[in-house]
């Protein structure tokens, strides 16, 4: 639908409210990497400033679900509109989960900062944040050209950030079993790397949002998944 | 999915009532209606939709033959009530009309009493035996207009006295008098306040349980709300035909989207 609305301020309407988006999907991708730098280099000052910034993201979420409110109240949206205001909502809604994980790795991070290093955990911690941020990225740009091939290859991707997962899950429990010290620092680490992988399935909620918003349908065909850490027993790490 | 499932079961009957088929009409050599295929289901609103000037008006009136009424125009192709060509030269307009009733945009009530408006349908017709007969025919046509409550004690005052919405369900009850099969109703809420036009729509809602109703909308919210089929006309053409919820949400005619999103008019 590139035609334009014969009421113009409708289309500046709903531009606005994709703008506050892309705004917001900037906003988070600086918090995740400011995070994983966070921790990787004991910054605790970046871990501070992630914190304090999710308060700005969840105050854009709060406008861009206002703004959608009234635009269904205010220009009853249908067909491909109505899915931009609906997807716009949703995507808003995974932006401000995946915030909420980036905070939350900062203050583990400042936890993290008064002991001492794990391995090399905190690399592979920003590599897996790294390829979320990528997928991430890619679903938003995604969604501002409508390109439905970009969005399948974000939502295949989800399951190399799993695989990642899935490996340092083995490494923090091999952690664990060899020295129980390692066992605190070892959980917050987890927890880390679980949110991590969560934020993987918000960009590729967002994905999916993208194939809905251009053909009107979520996609059905399963996508790959990484085989899961759930069956792995203490015994076997 | 369950949405469009719910949605899709409120049409309470798969049976058609009419069925066009290749109907074109004409205006002098101008040719106002294209080579339009559609069934119109029994118990079910269907409202049509389209810019002004794209025929949709034009085409109800095929339904009940009132363009015969206009001297340059011309209809072809078929429509059948019932598996009967309405436009058989042993059809009857005038007693084809009792069966496809129709309301107009302004509310045109006669010069006469509120029970004559009612009553005169079926006075033509000699549908009724008695007075008492009448009496009745007219209290249960304005009950089913939702309008007896507000005019039982004044049946003798003129019926143009009444207010717009009123004056607009009197004339879907003098429509309803004649006991039709098929209401077409075109454009009835365009003269009336929001208020008068949530009655008229409830009373469509309410009609459709005994009729097949076909209204004429500019107003897509009205279609959205009042129909359970929706048929989308643009210069002359039935460009899609659909149930409504699948129309306003996930149209497959990329003019069709334009329209109801409000990009061409």
């Amino acid at each position: 639908m590139s035609e334009e609305h014969i009421v113009k301020s409708f289309d500046r309407d709903l531009e606005a409210i994709q703008a506050m988006v892309m705004k917001m999907g900037g906003m988070v991708e600086t918090a995740i990497l400011d995070g994983a730098k966070a921790l990787e280099t004991r910054d605790e000052e970046l871990a501070d400033q992630v914190r304090r910034a999710d308060k700005a993201i969840d105050a854009l979420e709060e406008r861009i679900n206002e703004e959608a409110a009234r635009l269904i109240a205010l220009r009853a949206p249908a067909a491909s509109d109505l899915r931009v205001v609906l997807s716009v909502m949703k995507i808003a809604g995974s932006l401000e989960r995946v915030g909420d994980y980036a905070k939350n790795m900062a203050k583990r991070a400042h936890v993290l900062g008064q002991m001492t290093a794990v391995g090399g955990s905190g690399g592979a911690l920003r590599r897996m944040a790294r390829a979320v941020v990528d997928m991430l990225s890619d679903a938003l740009d995604a969604y501002v050209h409508r390109d439905v091939d970009l969005a399948h290859d974000v939502r295949r991707r989800d399951c190399e950030v799993d695989q990642m997962y899935n490996a340092l899950f083995r490494e923090f429990l091999t952690h664990m079993m060899e020295d129980p010290r390692n066992i605190t620092a070892c959980m917050h680490l987890h927890f880390i790397a679980k949110n991590v992988e969560r934020m993987g399935d918000h960009a590729t909620t967002i994905a999916e949002q993208v194939i809905y918003l251009v053909t009107g349908a979520l996609p059905e065909e399963v996508r790959p998944k990484a085989e899961s850490v759930t069956a792995i027993g203490v015994g076997e790490g | 999915m369950n949405v469009m499932t719910r949605a899709e079961s409120s049409v309470a009957s798969d049976v058609v009532k009419i069925s066009a088929r290749d109907v074109q009409v004409h205006y002098g050599t101008t040719q106002a209606i294209k080579d339009v295929d559609v069934d119109i289901l029994d118990k079910t609103v269907t409202a049509f939709i389209g810019p002004s000037g794209c025929g949709k008006s034009t085409f109800l009136r095929c339904l009940n033959r009132m363009n015969d009424t206009i001297d340059i125009c011309r209809v072809s192709g078929r429509i059948m009530l019932d598996g009967e060509d309405i436009y058989d030269r042993r059809i009857d307009p005038v007693q084809l009309r009792a069966r496809v009733g129709m309301v107009f945009q302004k509310p045109n009530p006669f010069p006469k009493s509120i029970f004559d408006n009612v009553a005169y349908g079926p006075r033509i017709h000699g549908m009724t035996q008695s007075r008492a007969e009448l009496d009745e025919v007219v209290e249960s046509s304005l009950r089913r207009a939702a309008l007896w409550d507000e005019v039982k004690d004044r049946l003798a005052s003129p019926g143009t006295g009444l207010s717009g919405g009123q004056q607009q369900r009197l004339c879907i009850a003098r429509a309803v008098a004649t006991g039709p099969e098929v209401l077409l109703m075109d454009e009835p809420c365009s003269a009336l306040d929001p208020i008068a036009t949530a009655q008229v729509e409830e009373l469509i809602d309410e009609l459709r349980t005994n009729f097949s109703v076909v209204i004429v909308t500019h107003s897509m919210q009205q279609a959205a709300r009042v129909s359970q089929r929706t048929a989308f006309f643009h210069l002359g053409e039935l460009v899609e035909y659909g149930e409504t919820g699948t129309i306003f949400t996930k149209p497959r005619d990329p003019r069709t989207e334009s329209y109801i999103t409000g990009r061409i008019g």
